[in-house]
Protein backbone atom coordinates (compact mmCIF):
# COMPACT_ATOMS: atom_id res chain seq x y z
CA UNK A 1 0.00 0.00 0.00
CA UNK A 2 1.35 3.87 -0.53
CA UNK A 3 0.42 6.65 -1.17
CA UNK A 4 -0.59 8.89 -4.23
CA UNK A 5 -0.91 12.55 -4.64
CA UNK A 6 -4.26 13.76 -6.71
CA UNK A 7 -2.11 17.07 -8.01
CA UNK A 8 -5.28 18.72 -8.77
CA UNK A 9 -6.80 18.40 -5.42
CA UNK A 10 -3.36 19.64 -3.59
CA UNK A 11 -3.46 23.15 -2.49
CA UNK A 12 0.22 23.17 -1.89
CA UNK A 13 0.34 22.96 1.79
CA UNK A 14 2.82 20.98 2.24
CA UNK A 15 1.96 19.61 5.61
CA UNK A 16 3.08 16.25 3.61
CA UNK A 17 6.66 17.27 3.74
CA UNK A 18 6.70 17.51 7.32
CA UNK A 19 5.10 14.21 8.49
CA UNK A 20 6.56 11.82 6.27
CA UNK A 21 9.06 9.81 7.73
CA UNK A 22 11.44 8.82 4.85
CA UNK A 23 10.65 11.80 2.46
CA UNK A 24 8.59 10.27 -0.42
CA UNK A 25 6.21 13.47 -0.44
CA UNK A 26 8.77 15.96 -1.47
CA UNK A 27 10.03 15.35 -5.25
CA UNK A 28 10.52 17.33 -7.92
CA UNK A 29 7.50 15.12 -9.81
CA UNK A 30 5.07 16.30 -7.79
CA UNK A 31 4.20 13.15 -7.43
CA UNK A 32 4.99 10.86 -4.02
CA UNK A 33 8.20 8.54 -4.47
CA UNK A 34 6.43 4.88 -4.22
CA UNK A 35 9.88 3.03 -3.54
CA UNK A 36 10.51 5.74 -0.18
CA UNK A 37 6.87 5.50 0.79
CA UNK A 38 6.18 3.22 3.91
CA UNK A 39 3.78 0.18 3.19
CA UNK A 40 0.75 1.24 4.97
CA UNK A 41 1.75 4.23 6.87
CA UNK A 42 -0.45 6.91 5.89
CA UNK A 43 0.64 9.57 8.01
CA UNK A 44 0.69 12.24 4.90
CA UNK A 45 -3.25 10.88 3.82
CA UNK A 46 -4.41 11.80 6.95
CA UNK A 47 -2.36 15.27 7.86
CA UNK A 48 -3.12 16.75 4.30
CA UNK A 49 -5.73 19.68 4.64
CA UNK A 50 -6.98 19.64 1.27
CA UNK A 51 -7.31 15.55 1.15
CA UNK A 52 -5.37 15.45 -1.69
CA UNK A 53 -3.62 11.89 -1.01
CA UNK A 54 -4.90 8.72 -0.92
CA UNK A 55 -3.65 4.85 -0.80
CA UNK A 56 -3.26 2.87 -3.44
CA UNK A 57 -3.00 -0.84 -2.67
CA UNK A 58 -1.50 -3.64 -4.19
CA UNK A 59 -4.28 -6.16 -3.59
CA UNK A 60 -8.02 -5.33 -4.37
CA UNK A 61 -11.26 -7.56 -3.17
CA UNK A 62 -13.09 -10.01 -4.76
CA UNK A 63 -16.15 -7.77 -5.94
CA UNK A 64 -19.73 -8.43 -3.45
CA UNK A 65 -21.36 -11.36 -4.96
CA UNK A 66 -24.16 -10.48 -6.80
CA UNK A 67 -27.24 -12.59 -7.98
CA UNK A 68 -26.53 -14.26 -11.29
CA UNK A 69 -29.81 -13.44 -13.15
CA UNK A 70 -29.34 -9.92 -12.03
CA UNK A 71 -25.51 -10.23 -13.13
CA UNK A 72 -26.88 -11.46 -17.09
CA UNK A 73 -29.74 -8.79 -16.96
CA UNK A 74 -26.66 -5.92 -16.45
CA UNK A 75 -24.35 -7.68 -19.53
CA UNK A 76 -27.77 -7.95 -21.75
CA UNK A 77 -28.05 -3.95 -20.75
CA UNK A 78 -24.32 -3.74 -21.66
CA UNK A 79 -25.14 -5.39 -24.81
CA UNK A 80 -27.77 -3.13 -25.89
CA UNK A 81 -26.06 0.26 -25.03
CA UNK A 82 -22.67 -1.12 -26.77
CA UNK A 83 -25.14 -1.39 -30.30
CA UNK A 84 -26.15 1.94 -29.65
CA UNK A 85 -23.24 3.14 -29.52
CA UNK A 86 -22.61 1.14 -32.65
CA UNK A 87 -25.11 3.10 -33.83
CA UNK A 88 -24.10 6.39 -33.18
CA UNK A 89 -20.72 5.82 -34.34
CA UNK A 90 -22.24 4.93 -37.96
CA UNK A 91 -24.35 8.29 -37.90
CA UNK A 92 -21.42 10.51 -37.04
CA UNK A 93 -19.31 8.98 -39.81
CA UNK A 94 -22.10 9.22 -42.32
CA UNK A 95 -23.46 12.86 -40.78
CA UNK A 96 -24.49 15.19 -43.62
CA UNK A 97 -23.30 18.34 -40.98
CA UNK A 98 -20.48 19.12 -38.90
CA UNK A 99 -23.48 19.38 -36.12
CA UNK A 100 -25.28 15.88 -36.53
CA UNK A 101 -21.82 14.24 -36.35
CA UNK A 102 -20.92 16.43 -33.35
CA UNK A 103 -24.53 15.06 -31.79
CA UNK A 104 -23.60 11.51 -32.88
CA UNK A 105 -20.19 11.47 -31.64
CA UNK A 106 -21.58 12.81 -28.06
CA UNK A 107 -24.69 10.23 -28.08
CA UNK A 108 -21.64 7.38 -28.91
CA UNK A 109 -19.08 8.53 -26.12
CA UNK A 110 -22.25 8.86 -23.64
CA UNK A 111 -23.78 5.02 -24.55
CA UNK A 112 -19.94 4.11 -24.26
CA UNK A 113 -19.97 4.98 -20.38
CA UNK A 114 -23.34 3.62 -20.04
CA UNK A 115 -21.75 -0.11 -21.48
CA UNK A 116 -18.88 0.46 -19.47
CA UNK A 117 -21.38 1.18 -15.92
CA UNK A 118 -23.36 -1.91 -16.71
CA UNK A 119 -20.41 -4.44 -17.73
CA UNK A 120 -18.96 -3.44 -14.23
CA UNK A 121 -22.28 -4.33 -12.45
CA UNK A 122 -22.25 -7.06 -14.41
CA UNK A 123 -18.94 -8.51 -12.30
CA UNK A 124 -16.56 -6.95 -14.06
CA UNK A 125 -15.08 -4.48 -11.83
CA UNK A 126 -11.24 -4.77 -11.78
CA UNK A 127 -8.96 -6.36 -13.51
CA UNK A 128 -8.11 -8.72 -10.78
CA UNK A 129 -11.42 -9.98 -10.19
CA UNK A 130 -12.59 -13.87 -11.22
CA UNK A 131 -14.83 -12.67 -13.05
CA UNK A 132 -12.21 -10.97 -15.43
CA UNK A 133 -9.75 -13.73 -15.69
CA UNK A 134 -12.53 -15.88 -16.97
CA UNK A 135 -13.49 -13.95 -19.66
CA UNK A 136 -9.69 -13.46 -20.44
CA UNK A 137 -9.18 -16.80 -20.80
CA UNK A 138 -12.09 -17.23 -22.51
CA UNK A 139 -10.80 -14.50 -25.19
CA UNK A 140 -7.45 -15.98 -25.66
CA UNK A 141 -9.14 -19.52 -26.18
CA UNK A 142 -11.36 -18.01 -28.70
CA UNK A 143 -8.91 -16.00 -30.89
CA UNK A 144 -5.19 -16.45 -32.36
CA UNK A 145 -2.06 -14.05 -32.87
CA UNK A 146 -2.40 -10.17 -31.60
CA UNK A 147 -5.29 -10.59 -29.46
CA UNK A 148 -4.88 -13.80 -27.90
CA UNK A 149 -1.34 -12.82 -26.98
CA UNK A 150 -2.09 -9.99 -25.60
CA UNK A 151 -5.09 -11.61 -23.37
CA UNK A 152 -2.77 -14.51 -22.04
CA UNK A 153 -0.11 -11.28 -20.94
CA UNK A 154 -3.04 -9.75 -18.78
CA UNK A 155 -4.14 -12.79 -17.37
CA UNK A 156 -0.56 -13.44 -16.43
CA UNK A 157 0.09 -9.81 -14.91
CA UNK A 158 -3.04 -9.93 -13.14
CA UNK A 159 -2.51 -13.06 -11.50
CA UNK A 160 -3.04 -12.82 -7.48
CA UNK A 161 -0.04 -12.52 -5.70
CA UNK A 162 1.24 -9.77 -8.36
CA UNK B 1 -19.72 -14.59 -20.39
CA UNK B 2 -19.87 -11.27 -22.28
CA UNK B 3 -20.93 -11.57 -26.17
CA UNK B 4 -19.08 -9.71 -28.47
CA UNK B 5 -21.09 -6.64 -29.07
CA UNK B 6 -20.26 -5.92 -25.35
CA UNK B 7 -16.71 -7.24 -24.99
CA UNK B 8 -14.89 -4.16 -26.29
CA UNK B 9 -17.14 -1.79 -23.04
CA UNK B 10 -16.11 -4.28 -20.67
CA UNK B 11 -12.69 -4.50 -21.24
CA UNK B 12 -12.50 -0.27 -21.95
CA UNK B 13 -14.27 -0.27 -18.22
CA UNK B 14 -11.53 -2.95 -17.03
CA UNK B 15 -8.86 -0.33 -18.52
CA UNK B 16 -10.22 2.63 -16.14
CA UNK B 17 -10.67 -0.15 -13.29
CA UNK B 18 -6.68 -0.38 -14.00
CA UNK B 19 -5.61 3.10 -14.11
CA UNK B 20 -7.48 4.16 -11.27
CA UNK B 21 -5.25 1.39 -9.55
CA UNK B 22 -2.24 3.45 -11.14
CA UNK B 23 -1.72 0.40 -13.08
CA UNK B 24 -1.27 2.31 -16.64
CA UNK B 25 0.72 -0.62 -18.21
CA UNK B 26 -2.49 -2.72 -17.71
CA UNK B 27 -4.49 0.03 -18.42
CA UNK B 28 -2.77 0.61 -21.55
CA UNK B 29 -3.01 -3.18 -22.53
CA UNK B 30 -6.51 -3.65 -22.26
CA UNK B 31 -7.64 -0.34 -24.21
CA UNK B 32 -5.59 -1.84 -26.76
CA UNK B 33 -7.34 -4.91 -26.92
CA UNK B 34 -10.86 -3.15 -26.39
CA UNK B 35 -10.25 -1.26 -29.74
CA UNK B 36 -8.95 -4.89 -31.46
CA UNK B 37 -12.59 -6.61 -30.33
CA UNK B 38 -14.75 -4.06 -31.34
CA UNK B 39 -16.25 -4.87 -34.10
CA UNK B 40 -19.25 -5.01 -36.67
CA UNK B 41 -21.26 -2.13 -37.69
CA UNK B 42 -24.85 -1.00 -37.03
CA UNK B 43 -27.44 -1.84 -39.46
CA UNK B 44 -29.39 1.18 -39.72
CA UNK B 45 -27.58 4.11 -38.69
CA UNK B 46 -30.60 6.46 -38.13
CA UNK B 47 -30.74 8.95 -35.62
CA UNK B 48 -34.59 7.91 -35.71
CA UNK B 49 -33.41 3.92 -35.19
CA UNK B 50 -31.24 5.36 -32.51
CA UNK B 51 -34.03 7.46 -30.61
CA UNK B 52 -36.36 4.11 -31.29
CA UNK B 53 -33.57 1.84 -29.38
CA UNK B 54 -32.94 4.50 -26.79
CA UNK B 55 -36.92 5.01 -25.73
CA UNK B 56 -36.75 0.86 -25.17
CA UNK B 57 -34.91 0.79 -22.53
CA UNK B 58 -36.35 3.44 -20.77
CA UNK B 59 -39.77 1.85 -21.12
CA UNK B 60 -38.60 -1.74 -20.93
CA UNK B 61 -35.06 -2.47 -19.97
CA UNK B 62 -34.55 0.16 -16.65
CA UNK B 63 -38.05 -0.26 -15.37
CA UNK B 64 -37.52 -4.12 -14.99
CA UNK B 65 -33.84 -3.76 -14.01
CA UNK B 66 -35.20 -1.40 -11.09
CA UNK B 67 -37.72 -3.75 -10.23
CA UNK B 68 -35.17 -6.71 -10.09
CA UNK B 69 -32.54 -4.88 -8.31
CA UNK B 70 -34.82 -3.61 -5.81
CA UNK B 71 -36.19 -7.35 -4.90
CA UNK B 72 -32.80 -8.71 -4.71
CA UNK B 73 -31.47 -5.73 -2.41
CA UNK B 74 -28.87 -5.12 -4.65
CA UNK B 75 -27.57 -1.34 -4.75
CA UNK B 76 -24.99 -1.27 -7.13
CA UNK B 77 -27.64 -2.51 -9.99
CA UNK B 78 -30.52 0.19 -8.60
CA UNK B 79 -27.26 2.83 -8.72
CA UNK B 80 -26.55 2.03 -12.47
CA UNK B 81 -30.25 2.31 -13.21
CA UNK B 82 -30.83 5.46 -11.35
CA UNK B 83 -28.28 6.77 -13.19
CA UNK B 84 -28.22 5.33 -16.60
CA UNK B 85 -32.49 6.30 -16.65
CA UNK B 86 -31.16 9.86 -16.17
CA UNK B 87 -28.61 9.62 -18.40
CA UNK B 88 -30.76 7.87 -21.17
CA UNK B 89 -33.58 10.28 -20.73
CA UNK B 90 -30.76 13.43 -21.03
CA UNK B 91 -29.52 11.39 -24.56
CA UNK B 92 -33.23 11.81 -25.76
CA UNK B 93 -34.15 14.78 -25.08
CA UNK B 94 -30.60 15.64 -27.19
CA UNK B 95 -32.01 13.93 -30.21
CA UNK B 96 -35.59 15.51 -30.09
CA UNK B 97 -34.23 19.21 -30.15
CA UNK B 98 -31.43 18.14 -33.24
CA UNK B 99 -34.54 16.64 -34.76
CA UNK B 100 -36.43 19.29 -34.58
CA UNK B 101 -33.70 22.32 -34.64
CA UNK B 102 -30.90 20.80 -36.84
CA UNK B 103 -27.62 22.58 -36.43
CA UNK B 104 -29.29 25.65 -34.95
CA UNK B 105 -29.29 24.02 -31.47
CA UNK B 106 -25.59 23.99 -31.99
CA UNK B 107 -24.38 27.12 -32.47
CA UNK B 108 -22.37 28.88 -30.56
CA UNK B 109 -22.98 25.98 -27.58
CA UNK B 110 -20.80 23.62 -26.77
CA UNK B 111 -21.52 20.00 -26.26
CA UNK B 112 -20.07 18.64 -23.01
CA UNK B 113 -20.32 14.64 -21.43
CA UNK B 114 -19.30 13.91 -18.03
CA UNK B 115 -17.25 11.05 -18.06
CA UNK B 116 -18.16 9.47 -14.90
CA UNK B 117 -21.84 8.86 -16.01
CA UNK B 118 -21.93 9.91 -19.53
CA UNK B 119 -24.86 12.83 -19.12
CA UNK B 120 -24.70 15.31 -22.12
CA UNK B 121 -25.24 19.05 -21.90
CA UNK B 122 -25.63 21.29 -24.15
CA UNK B 123 -24.54 24.95 -23.04
CA UNK B 124 -21.45 27.80 -22.59
CA UNK B 125 -19.74 25.85 -20.10
CA UNK B 126 -19.79 22.56 -18.24
CA UNK B 127 -22.09 21.95 -14.56
CA UNK B 128 -20.21 23.08 -11.65
CA UNK B 129 -21.69 19.66 -10.54
CA UNK B 130 -23.01 16.91 -12.45
CA UNK B 131 -26.84 16.40 -12.22
CA UNK B 132 -26.69 13.08 -12.45
CA UNK B 133 -23.75 11.71 -10.49
CA UNK B 134 -22.73 14.96 -9.21
CA UNK B 135 -19.01 14.95 -10.33
CA UNK B 136 -17.41 18.16 -10.38
CA UNK B 137 -17.16 20.38 -13.51
CA UNK B 138 -13.59 19.18 -14.62
CA UNK B 139 -14.88 15.34 -15.24
CA UNK B 140 -16.64 16.57 -18.08
CA UNK B 141 -14.94 16.47 -21.67
CA UNK B 142 -15.86 19.23 -24.36
CA UNK B 143 -17.17 16.82 -27.62
CA UNK B 144 -15.73 18.43 -30.63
Amino acid sequence: MYASRNIRLCNKDCVCLFVCPTGATDTETGQIDRLACVDGCRLCVDACPSHAIHLVLERYPEPAPRQVALAESMLALCERKSHEERTALAIAEAAPTAGAARVARALARSARILAEDCAREAGYMIPQCEATRELLSQIATDHDGKIRSIAEELIEVTAPGR
Amino acid sequence: MAQATALSAVLSNLSKAAEKQELFGIAERFNELAGLVDGNQARDPSLEALRAEVARDGERDYPALQTAGAEAGDRGVLRAVKWGEKVTTAQRALMDRYASKGDALLEGKQLFLCEACGFIFLGDDPPEICPVCKAPAPRFSNVK
